[in-house]
């Protein structure tokens, strides 16, 4: 479940969509202690426990396990991106997985695999690849899920038997 | 899903009155009304939306009811509502937009041969049925028996057709037994193009939308029984609006 402050992209001062639609450019607040700036590029791996704001390009890895990474509006990056949250208001490819939440802006341009527990996307945004939302599944979640299921089936008067004589039939129904 | 969302009044069943979705695309930044805004991939341009009670839909989720945490493919794009709804319910949602990755592996592989001269092997390699290989090889890649459900939509009205039927047999490994497909089928060839959002436990929202790519094929009901003959049983609504949904049960 969303919590109130996590639903509402607008909440985060620093990163929130009233800066953009303001015009104000990349808007860093004190929490964000590092900053590759438009006209820096790096090629290699980057790694921290600080929160990091990209707006030059960044073409390698990118491990921030415990912060949060903002793709500026004027970033490129090609990565494989791992951090507890992301955001992205730029261009991203690559692979990305955020332990906690993603939140795709508008003016987002994503292409590649996104794996977070949290995600908000906004309208306008553009994506290309594969999204992988919600908790995740445990083994033991998913086996328990799955007997829940089979007993559902197995039930003699259970919808599916129902369903099963309505097999190949065209019901008209009242949409 | 309980007990509350079975009566309808349960977490994610907003009343009509405070849907926050638009009924047109004012702009593009709603976030203020929270995680129920309306959002979505691909900058297409929205030509209108309009809303539809979708009987497949609730019985799409009766069968899910109970479940628990479930998994679920989206094989439209990701929107926003959709993913909500899912991610409240206790679903891991996948998003894999098959349409637009269809075009963009077109489009790749037509880049490929131009100014080519191709020769009677390159033809070979561009049989339908070896470049609808070649792109499930590329995408739909996930373990057998990994989903609970499935979000189909229309895109089976616009695949080319021997993809269609490779891929239906490819998500029918993918899905549990006791899975669940919901698809929609449209009763005339479309004119226009349309993306379909979740809004409740009964309503989708249709976005008509610029077309990536053309219809291929009206399915009449026996094609559709032949095409997902590996499942236990078809449920199917039809609509006033010339569109046909279809529940199956693996």
């Amino acid at each position: 479940m969303w919590r109130k402050e996590d639903g509402n992209p607008q909440s985060d001062v620093s990163y929130g969509p009233k800066s953009a639609a303001s015009g104000s450019g990349p808007a860093v607040s004190g929490k964000a202690a590092a900053c590759v700036s438009q006209g820096i590029k790096i090629k290699g791996e980057l790694t921290g426990s600080e929160d990091l704001f990209i707006d030059g390009f960044v073409d390698g890895k990118v491990n921030l396990t415990n912060s949060m990474l903002t793709v500026g509006p004027n970033a490129t990056v090609k990565a494989e991106i791992t951090a507890r949250e992301l955001v992205v208001r730029g261009r991203a490819e690559g692979k990305f997985t955020a332990s906690e939440r993603v939140q795709i802006w508008h003016t987002a341009r994503v292409q590649g695999d996104i794996k977070a527990e949290r995600i908000s996307i906004e309208e306008g945004a553009e994506l290309h690849g594969k999204l992988e939302a919600g908790k995740p599944i445990n083994s033991a979640n998913s086996e328990a899920s799955q007997q829940t299921k089979k007993a559902e089936i197995n039930k003699p008067n259970s919808r599916v038997t129902e369903e099963k004589g309505a097999t190949g039939a065209a019901t008209a129904g009242a949409n | 899903m309980g007990f509350l969302n079975k009566l309808g009044i349960g977490a994610g069943h907003a009343p009509r009155q405070a849907r926050s979705l638009p009924e047109s695309r004012a702009g593009h930044n709603n976030s203020h009304h929270g995680n129920a805004v309306a959002t979505g991939p691909h900058k297409e341009p929205e030509l209108g939306t309009s809303t539809r009670v979708s009987n497949a839909l609730k019985d799409f989720l009766w069968n899910l009811d109970g479940l628990g945490r479930g998994t679920l493919l989206d094989l439209g794009p990701a929107w926003q509502t959709t993913l909500s709804f899912f991610i409240e319910r206790g679903f891991r949602v996948t998003s894999e937009d098959l349409l637009r990755g269809w075009t963009d592996f077109q489009a790749k592989e037509a880049q490929k041969s131009t100014g080519m001269v191709l020769t009677a092997d390159d033809y070979a390699e561009r049989t339908p049925e070896v470049l609808a290989k070649k792109f499930l090889d590329d995408n739909l890649q996930y373990a057998r028996s990994s989903f609970d459900a499935l979000l189909l939509w229309d895109i089976l009205d616009y695949l080319e057709p021997t993809l269609g039927k490779m891929m239906v047999a490819h998500v029918t490994e993918m899905l549990r037994p006791g899975g669940v497909v919901l698809a929609l089928f449209h009763s005339k060839k479309p004119t226009g193009f349309q993306r379909y959002r979740v809004v409740d436990t009964t309503t989708l929202q249709v976005l008509t939308a610029k077309p990536i790519v053309p219809a291929q094929k009206v399915f009449q009901n026996r094609e559709i029984q032949a095409l997902f003959s590996g499942f236990r049983s078809m449920k199917s609504y039809i609509g006033r609006d010339q569109l046909r949904e279809a529940l199956f049960l693996k």
